[in-house]
C-alpha cells in the first residue's frame, strides 16, 4: 500500500480534489486493493451525509430528465478487457466524462511528459498527523513536499513498479525503471541514534556506493523519500545511519540491504 | 436551454408517479438491493427501471445538489445532469462495489462540486443568476410530501446530525468546506494556514470517524 497516495483517498471521497489528482489517484486505484476497499466505505458515507439534504425537486424535473434520457445513448458497461488506459480516462466510476474528464487526462499525460528530472530529493516526513501537529521543519517548503508526492505517486504507480521489504519496521521500497526512480517509504520506522540520520545507498554492481539522501523518521515513525537515477547497474539498495546531513561514503555498517 | 425548460415544467405530470417508494429506516436494506437491481436493469436500457430509480432518488440528488450550489436554478441544471449521467452511465455501475444510493450521489456531488468550481471561476455568478433567486409557485414541489416522507427526512437528518457531533470541531470545519462548500484540499490547507497532508488527513479522519459513528448506531 502506497501510504500517500492513499492519503488523498478522503479527499477523493468527498470530491475534493483537482482534475488532476483526480485522474492520479483514479490511475493508482485500479491497482490498489486496500483504497478500493477504503474507497468503498467513504463513499456510502458521504453518500448518508448527502442524503439527509432531500429536498422535493421541482415540478417538471421529471418530465424534463426523462425528455432528455429518450435522446440520450447509454455507455456500454466497462468490462476487463478494457485497456487501463480506456479506464483511467474515465475512472473507476465513470464520473466527469466530456469535458472535465478529457482536460484531466490530457493534463495527466503533459505531466508525465513533464515529468521533473530530479537527483535527489529532500527527505521529507510523511504527513499523517491527527489534530495538526506536523514535523513542522520538514513542512517548511510546501512546493518541495508537493512535488515529493506527486512523484512518489508517479513511480508507485508505474507498470513495473515492484515493492519490496526494508527491513525498517515494515517500510518498503518501490523501484520503477521505467520511471528510473526508488522510493522509500515507512510508517513505523525505529529512530537513528542521536545526532544520526539515516542514508539511502545505492550499491552498484562493482561494489561501489552512490550516497542518496539522507532521511529522517517523524515522531510516528512515518518517512518517505527517493531517489531518481538510472536504475541499469544498481545491485543493491542499503541504509546507513550516518550524521546529520549525510556522507559521502558510508561511514557505519549498513542497519539495511535490500538486493534488486 | 431555459426558456425551454419554463414551457416542460407546465407539462403534466406523469400518472405512474404514485409508485414511488421512500425508503424508510425499517427496510432500508429492502430498498437498497431493489434500487441495486433497478440501477443495473436501467443499464441495460430499461426505461421504466430508471423511472423508479428517479423517484426514489430524485429528491435527494436536488437536495444535496441544492446544498452544494445554492441558486435553485443552478440546483436545477445540476440535478438534470446528474440524473441525465445516471442513465447514461448506469451499465458501468457494480452492486459489489457499493450502493446505488452511493453511486448516484457520488456523481451528483462531483457535478455540483465542479459547477460550483465553474461558477466562481466566472465572476459572473450574481449576473447571471441571481434574480432567478426568486422563486415563483411554478416552482412548488412536484407532489406534497407524505408523512412517511417527512418522518424518514428527520430520521436521516438526525442521524447526520450526531454523526456530525461526533466529529472534532476542527474535523467538522474541514467536511463543511470540502463535501458542502466544494474546496479542493489544497485551498482548505490555504484557506486555513495547515500544511496540504494535514488537510487531506484531517478530511480523510473525518470521513472515518463518521463511517465509523454510523457503522456502529446501525
Amino acid at each position: 500500500m502506497n501510504e500517500n497516495v492513499h492519503s488523498l483517498i478522503g479527499a477523493y471521497a468527498v470530491d475534493a480534489v483537482t482534475p488532476d489528482e483526480r485522474a492520479d489517484f483514479e490511475a493508482h486505484l485500479d491497482a490498489c486493493e486496500d483504497c478500493t476497499a477504503e474507497l468503498a466505505g467513504l463513499r456510502e458515507t458521504a453518500a448518508t451525509l448527502g442524503e439527509a439534504e432531500a429536498a422535493p425537486a421541482p415540478a417538471g424535473l421529471r418530465a424534463s430528465v426523462l425528455e432528455e434520457i429518450g435522446r440520450t445513448a447509454q455507455l456500454p458497461p466497462l468490462t476487463a478487457d478494457d485497456a487501463p488506459a480506456a479506464r483511467d480516462a474515465e475512472g473507476p466510476v465513470p464520473l466527469g466524462i466530456g469535458r472535465d474528464g478529457q482536460d484531466a487526462q490530457e493534463r495527466h499525460a503533459r505531466q508525465r511528459r513533464g515529468w521533473p528530472r530530479l537527483a535527489v530529493a529532500a527527505a521529507v516526513a510523511s504527513v499523517l498527523a491527527v489534530g495538526g501537529l506536523v514535523g513542522s521543519t520538514l513542512m517548511a517548503d510546501r512546493d518541495d513536499q508537493l512535488a515529493l508526492e506527486k512523484d512518489v505517486m508517479m513511480v508507485t504507480s508505474a507498470p513495473d513498479a515492484k515493492s519490496m521489504d526494508l527491513g525498517l519496521g515494515t517500510a518498503h521500497l518501490v523501484v520503477s525503471e521505467k520511471m528510473s526512480s526508488v522510493v522509500a517509504m515507512g510508517d513505523d520506522c525505529p529512530h537513528p541514534k542521536e545526532g544520526m540520520a539515516y542514508q539511502l545507498w545505492l550499491v552498484m554492481d562493482d561494489g561501489s556506493k552512490e550516497a542518496g539522501p539522507t532521511f529522517m523518521p517523524d515522531s510516528d515513525g512515518t518517512f518517505m523519500t527517493m531517489v531518481h537515477m538510472d536504475m541499469d547497474g544498481v545491485a543493491a539498495i542499503a541504509v546507513t545511519e550516518e550524521p546529520m546531513g549525510g556522507s559521502a561514503e558510508p561511514t557505519s555498517t549498513e542497519v539495511a540491504v535490500v538486493g534488486l | 436551454m431555459s426558456a425551454d425548460r419554463g414551457e416542460r415544467r407546465l407539462r403534466a405530470v406523469p400518472a405512474d408517479h404514485a409508485d414511488a417508494t421512500p425508503d424508510a429506516p425499517a427496510d432500508a436494506r429492502a430498498d437498497a438491493d431493489a434500487l441495486a437491481d433497478l440501477l443495473v436493469r436501467t443499464g441495460r436500457g430499461d426505461q421504466a427501471a430508471f423511472e423508479r430509480v428517479y423517484d426514489a432518488l430524485a429528491g435527494t440528488v436536488h437536495g444535496l445538489a441544492l446544498r452544494i450550489v445554492r441558486d435553485p436554478q443552478l440546483a436545477e441544471d445540476v440535478a438534470q445532469e446528474a440524473l441525465v449521467e445516471v442513465w447514461r452511465a448506469a451499465a458501468r455501475y457494480r452492486p459489489d462495489h457499493g450502493s446505488a444510493r452511493a453511486w448516484v450521489l457520488t456523481i451528483t456531488h462531483r457535478r455540483a462540486v465542479d459547477r460550483v468550481r465553474s461558477e466562481q471561476s466566472h465572476a459572473d455568478r450574481l449576473m447571471n443568476h441571481g434574480p432567478r433567486h426568486a422563486v415563483g409557485a411554478a416552482d412548488q414541489v412536484e407532489k406534497p410530501e407524505d408523512v412517511v416522507d417527512a418522518m424518514d427526512a428527520q430520521w436521516r437528518a438526525a442521524r447526520v446530525r450526531k454523526g456530525l457531533e461526533a466529529l472534532t470541531p476542527l474535523q467538522r470545519e474541514a467536511l463543511e468546506l470540502t463535501y458542502y462548500k466544494g474546496y479542493t484540499n489544497r485551498q482548505l490547507a490555504e484557506s486555513l494556514g495547515i500544511p496540504l497532508g494535514t488537510a487531506k488527513a484531517r478530511i480523510r479522519d473525518a470521513m472515518i470517524r463518521l463511517r465509523d459513528h454510523w457503522e456502529v448506531a446501525r
